[in-house]
């Protein structure tokens, strides 16, 4: 459990604070010396940096990862084995020179692309230093001395005003009208008065007590520093932020799992081919010279790169529908989520209150609460409604912000409280201009709301100019209204309040409160003429005028309502398998109102309570496993065991928690996670910073969060929109898909790459394709298409899935790396190996006459070596020749690849369901591919050191059969699987 | 993800993989069961088999394809090669050093010489024609026994002082050693453009010291009707006609850079990357015991 512990707070002694002594001690302040000497104890009044990495580790750290290591060693190898030639005086030790240089110079270029993507992703610790205030007002030596914030002491005095920064956790010693700001620490949004008295146990409920780094919003104080630097309560957040590990993403093991793969075939090949070859009695330097080859063949060089730009060209495309995304590699965690849990307010709903429901004559009316309402549709004919509108319209004090006549009335700034404001707006949406109503309505008198009476009530003069009587409205908690009305009007006419009607009143309150909304009920009167004439002086303190025996007109009950995308987002999650939890701290009536509005609770589902009150059976007896919702509130969160809250995440599908303290978030996301869960957590408040970053990936709210929230987290949302995190999970999905595809590409030409080597040193033939050449496949033909693959669209609805398992789901599974190279990959080479035979052959060397030739074919000494119709080469022309050879075998591969690029557009769809054309990236892909393979054979043919040479043109054609039997087979692999699903050629050929 | 990251003992490890090969429970063999295995095997065997015929069918249309006679391309056979007997190879091309006194640093290289040649006695030559033209051998007719052509006849008598008939140690002890220079085969390829290629050998680097040589045939030339070389399968018994270098003085115990030109049209010995095209290059050393100890010196011959 995380559960920090706070500040004590002390109790204030009345009897010790005398308040001389106060005085004294406000006026005088700790000495200069003192404070130096606490200060010399406690350190200065800062959080502490995590101890960073330094940079030139983390430098060094891409540099040995991934294939990198293995890459070193060819390089290593290869300069030693240079360096061996060189000192036997060998004719051409350069070669190997160059190898090594080309492996390091890879590994390097890499290494450093890593480190840059790495050092994007900023320091959650980076923020927190941020919000250090600068300066600080403190009373020493009894003096007021303006000093460094990181100077205070504990014991210190501080001044604080409104819009100050607190700047250590303070206890007030006085404080007039001081509100603070705690939305940073706690998540509550509204600035909470700040006095002397102690009120709560709780350092965080308390109102003596103000924390580091929140702000004093109005109002001075003047305060005792209690705590500084990392034991302030904010000190303490950020270190168990910075103490939650960063776990590895799923992605981040999914890579790493494929590297472990492909490393270990490449090592054992390699060294399974050493032992080959030294025991047929090459020498050890060839032989190791194979070892590079055959783990150069292996290693897919330019692959990680590649899935680095696939998942930001993914992050880019995510930040177009406002999911930003700061962690790479989260990507594809939103894919893999299988819980989300997400805040109500902002996140869920719009984050402002609005009208729902009316209740006047007798009739519950809904209204409408989507974001760009225009009308209302429900029945305004009732003169009732009538008599409503004009007690909503004038007993309000909430005005518009001038200037805003052309934007929609939803977005326009109101001056106000939240639900004047509602009401402002439902007046404007359906009576238009209120401000010219209430101008021709003059207020003659008010009372504005306070917490004794609960209501709130307004004189007018009517805008009827023969009408004389004033009108006197009133608004306020129902039943306070209720109690001062003796008549109600219904269809216009004012009808005595008899106990039916009563009753009739309490049901709609009682369904309307049921259904988490505030409720507020209206009542006007007119004042008789002759008792109130035009001059009456009205006095809002004596209360001259009747506050009693008033006609009741109706109620309006708000609610801070669902972003109309939600409900659609929650059922999209539903069908993908998603569960989503709310997690809030509002009133549970309310958040299991809104969880059934937005469907995380559906219609038909019922907790342990719905089910105990239809039975009518005490709660204790329902059985538990009966209810697939619950709603938990966060005071039972408080007293539960793991083992409990376990239970609960394990057996309902459709939970809310209510009331819950920013702390039990934390304890939510860790309880997910022990179900093996991939949790998605938003959050906006500093208070969820460790829970952002406990959880898989932590998504901040990108409009109402705070830095800390938005440093912590892996994503932040632009729009604060649930919805948006679901068009997230789409993409994740669907670059996990897509990584599949390119890693699939990829690896399938590693067999066509190795197999020479194999081939090589088994048949003894000349050998078909250099070192260099393969790296000019890894890095060069082949990274463009492998991005293009990143922009592939889904085969089907990849939202009707369950997300994957990640203990079972592998990135790289057995039958993707079986499949690419046991299948496609020994096609390629078969392709490849024909083109080679061919070049040969019709130079001159028939198959027959290839085998075994190995050993004269790189003796220096033969100059007249004969070929199969009896000609004789020298050396250089049948190095010449070899080099041909690479070339072949290279524009082979390409040529393959193609094919192999455009069989992986999908896995289990054909190739004509998914469209050829419709992906115009991987035609991108395709004539780079080409382009770059004519560059490298008619271009640089004649750099020798690059060992190509100016293919004969017809030779690019030799593998295009192999390249259409590829498409084909894989065309009929793929039909099967649709045909037959579940069948053993699904298990075995699906990957 | 805690999970996942435990780390497992060395132990667990070894059960899982246990586990992995052989799980009773689930009669899993490596992941698989049995009768899986089985059917896996058979998938693959099939498509091995399939492979391999489409492979063996690839390179039997290839060779249906391909001219029993003569290749399609000679893309890289421009201008022959040109080799050099004995051929002794150093870290640095041809290297020849021996030592006058001392038989037993140019008796192999004799042996090799010899060895050489009795692929040219009049033996081993009998099926071919005796040649009196100095013109090409055009031949557009299988004339030979067996749907052959014709070859002409080189002996090793025609390399007189150096056929190892009257001196058969080459000259070695005397300082005045014999080299057998000879031509790639390269088929109908026509060197000379009419006029016989002869090879021409100086010092490297320093056309103008002149090198004291005798060439056998006379002129060191190479009669054009040994060309064109219609192949293996049309020629079965050509050999290459030879030209013998003999060098008269050589300065002893010193090394010695060589080159032997083939001088004619259509024979290029200027590609920088091949030493052995249309020339080959060897460096020489005749040794000398004149003093109780041995002093290195060396005869570089590049041909």
């Amino acid at each position: 459990m995380h559960e920090y512990d706070a500040p004590t707070p002390t109790k204030p002694k009345p009897k010790v604070w005398k308040s001389k002594m106060k005085e004294q001690c406000m006026n005088f302040g700790l000495s200069s010396a003192r404070a130096a000497e606490i200060l010399a104890r406690d350190g200065p009044n800062s959080l502490t940096p995590p101890k960073a990495t330094p940079e030139i580790i983390k430098f060094l750290k891409q540099m040995v990862g991934g294939f990198s290591i293995l890459l070193w060693i060819g390089a290593v190898f290869s300069w030693i084995s240079f360096g061996i030639q060189l000192a036997q005086g060998s004719e051409s030790p350069f070669d190997n020179l160059y190898l090594g240089v080309v492996l390091a110079v890879v590994v390097i270029l890499t290494g450093i692309f890593a480190y840059y993507q790495e050092a994007k992703s900023t320091n959650i610790m980076a923020s927190f230093s941020k919000m250090i205030p600068q300066q600080a007002l403190v009373i020493r030596d009894a003096e007021k001395k303006e000093l460094s914030a990181d100077q205070l002491v504990v014991g210190d005095i501080v001044e604080i005003k409104g819009g100050d920064r607190i700047p250590a956790d303070i206890r007030l010693i006085f404080a007039q009208g001081c509100k603070v700001d705690n939305s940073s620490l706690t998540g509550e949004s509204e600035p909470q008065s700040r006095s002397c008295d102690f009120t709560h146990e709780n350092p965080l409920e308390t109102r003596n007590i103000a924390f580091y780094s929140t702000t004093c919003v109005e109002g001075t104080a003047t305060g005792i520093v209690i705590n500084t630097g990392d034991r302030t309560v904010i000190g303490r957040i950020a270190s168990l932020a910075s103490g939650v590990g960063n776990e590895k993403t799923p992605i981040a093991i999914e890579i790493e799992h494929f590297v472990y793969l492909v490393a270990g075939v490449a090592i054992s090949i390699g060294v399974l081919f050493f032992i080959i070859s030294v025991s047929m009695q090459n020498k050890i330097l060839d032989s190791i010279i194979f070892l590079i080859g055959i783990i150069v063949a292996n290693v897919p060089e330019g692959l990680l790169a590649t899935v680095t730009v696939s998942l930001s060209l993914t992050a880019k495309r995510m930040a177009k529908k406002n999911c930003l995304v700061k962690n790479l590699e989260a990507v594809e965690t939103l894919g893999s989520t299988s819980i989300i849990c997400s805040d109500k307010t902002g996140t869920l709903t719009q984050n402002r209150m609005t009208v729902a429901h009316l209740w006047f004559d007798n009739q519950i009316y809904s209204a409408d609460t989507s974001e760009d309402q225009t009308t209302q549709p429900f029945d305004q004919s009732s003169p009732s409604w009538t008599a409503l509108s004009k007690i909503v319209t004038l007993c309000n004090r909430a005005e518009f912000r001038p200037g805003q006549e052309n934007l929609p009335i939803m977005k326009r700034v109101v001056v106000g409280d939240a639900s004047e404001t509602a009401l402002l707006k439902f007046a404007e949406v359906i009576l238009g201009d209120i401000m010219d109503i209430r101008a021709r309505n003059k207020k003659v008198a008010e009372i504005p709301f306070n917490s004794t009476n609960k209501f709130q009530l307004s004189i007018h003069e009517t805008d009827d100019p023969k009408d004389k009587r004033f009108l006197l409205v009133m608004k306020g908690a129902p039943e306070r209204i209720l109690e001062r009305c003796s008549t109600i009007m219904i269809n216009g006419k004012e009808e005595p309040l008899d106990s039916e009607k009563a009753e009739a009143f309490q049901t709609a309150y009682m369904e309307l409160g049921g259904m988490g909304e505030r409720v507020l009920g209206f009542c006007h009167l007119y004042l008789p003429e002759n008792e109130f004439p035009d001059t009456y002086p009205f006095d809002t303190d004596s209360m001259n005028f009747p506050t009693s025996n008033l006609c009741f007109v109706g109620l309006l009950s708000m609610i801070d309502p669902p972003r109309s995308t939600v409900p659609d987002a929650v059922s999209k999650c539903r069908s993908a398998g998603i569960k989503v939890i709310m997690v809030t701290g509002d009133h549970p009536i309310t958040a299991k109102a809104i969880a059934k509005s937005v469907g995380i609770i559906s219609a038909t589902s019922e907790t342990v309570e719905d089910i105990a009150k239809r039975l009518n059976i005490p709660v204790e007896q329902v059985n538990r496993r009966e209810a697939t919702a619950a709603v938990v509130n966060g005071m039972e969160l408080k007293d539960m065991s793991l083992q409990q809250l376990d239970e609960i995440l394990c057996n309902h599908s459709e939970i809310v928690f209510a009331r819950t303290s920013p702390q039990q978030k934390l304890i939510i996301v860790e309880g997910c996670q022990r179900q093996g869960a991939v949790v998605a957590v938003t959050g906006d408040g500093v208070n969820d910073s460790p829970a952002l970053k406990k959880a898989d990936i932590g998504i901040a709210m990108g409009i109402a969060g705070s830095d800390a929230a938005k440093n912590a987290a892996d994503m932040v949302l632009l729009d604060d929109n649930f919805a948006s995190i679901v068009t997230g999970v789409e993409e994740g999905r669907l670059i996990f898909d897509n990584l599949k595809k390119t890693i699939a590409y990829t690896l399938t030409k590693n067999i066509a790459e190795l197999c020479p080597f194999l081939i090589y040193i088994i048949a003894s033939i000349p050998m078909p394709i250099g070192t260099i050449t393969i790296l000019f496949i890894d890095l060069g033909t082949d990274i463009i298409p492998s991005v293009a693959l990143a922009y592939e669209k889904a085969e089907s609805d990849i939202m009707n899935r369950r997300p994957r398992n990640k203990r079972k789901d592998r990135l790289v599974n057995q039958q993707l790396a079986v499949y690419s190279y046991l299948q496609i990959g020994i096609m390629q080479a078969v392709g490849a190996f024909v083109t080679y035979f061919t070049v040969y052959a019709e130079q001159g060397f028939l198959p027959s006459t290839l085998l075994g030739v190995r050993v004269d074919w790189e003796n220096n000494a033969i100059n007249d070596f004969e070929d199969s119709y009896g000609q004789q080469w020298t050396k250089y022309q049948r190095m010449y020749l070899q080099w041909t050879g690479y070339t072949a075998f290279f524009v082979s591969i390409t040529i393959q690849q193609v094919a192999d690029l455009i069989i992986r557009k999908t896995r289990r769809n054909s190739i004509f369901q998914q469209g050829l054309f419709r992906n115009k990236v991987i035609w991108v892909g395709i004539f780079s591919q080409i382009g770059i393979a004519l560059i490298l054979t008619y271009g640089l043919g004649h750099v020798t050191a690059l060992n190509f040479t100016p293919l004969r043109f017809q030779y690019w054609f030799v593998a295009v059969p192999f390249a259409i039997l590829i498409w084909v087979y894989d065309e009929v692999r793929k039909l099967f699987i649709r045909r037959y699903p579940g069948s053993w050629w699904d298990k075995n050929m699906y990957y | 993800m805690a999970t996942l990251n435990e780390k497992k003992t060395c132990s667990e490890r070894m059960e899982n993989f246990r586990r992995f090969v052989w799980n009773p429970e689930t009669k899993l063999f490596m992941g698989r069961t049995l009768i899986n295995w089985v059917w896996i095997s058979l998938y693959y065997l099939a498509f091995y088999v399939v492979m391999s015929g489409l492979f063996a069918l690839s390179i039997y249309s290839l060779m249906r394809t391909v001219n029993p006679y003569e290749p399609d391309y000679q893309d890289q056979l421009k201008s022959p090669g040109v080799t050099l007997r004995p051929d002794v190879y150093g870290d640095r091309g041809l290297q020849i050093y021996y030592n006058v006194s001392d038989n037993k640093t140019w008796e192999g290289l004799v042996t090799t010489l010899q060895t050489f040649l009795t692929a040219y006695t009049p033996a081993a030559q009998h099926l071919n024609i005796n040649c009196t033209s100095d013109t090409y051998f055009i031949q557009d007719t299988f004339d030979g026994p067996n749907k052959t052509k014709l070859s002409c006849k080189f002996t090793s008598d025609m390399l007189q002082n150096c056929s190892g008939i009257t001196d058969p140690t080459f000259g070695f002890p005397e300082g005045t050693p014999c080299f057998i220079i000879k031509m790639n085969r390269i088929i109908k390829f026509l060197p000379g453009n009419g006029t016989a290629p002869r090879v021409d050998c100086t010092y490297v680097g320093d056309e103008s010291r002149p090198l004291e040589v005798d060439y056998y045939p006379v002129n060191g030339t190479f009669n054009l009707h040994y060309f064109p070389y219609y192949g293996k399968k049309a020629q079965p018994s050509y050999s290459n006609p030879l030209v013998a270098v003999k060098f008269l003085n050589i300065t002893r115990n010193v090394e010695l850079k060589i080159v032997c030109k083939i001088i004619g049209a259509g024979i290029t010995f200027d590609n920088v990357h091949d030493p052995y095209e249309g020339k080959t290059l060897l460096k020489n050393m005749c040794e000398e015991q004149t003093y109780l100890f041995s002093r290195s010196s060396v005869f570089i011959f590049s041909l």
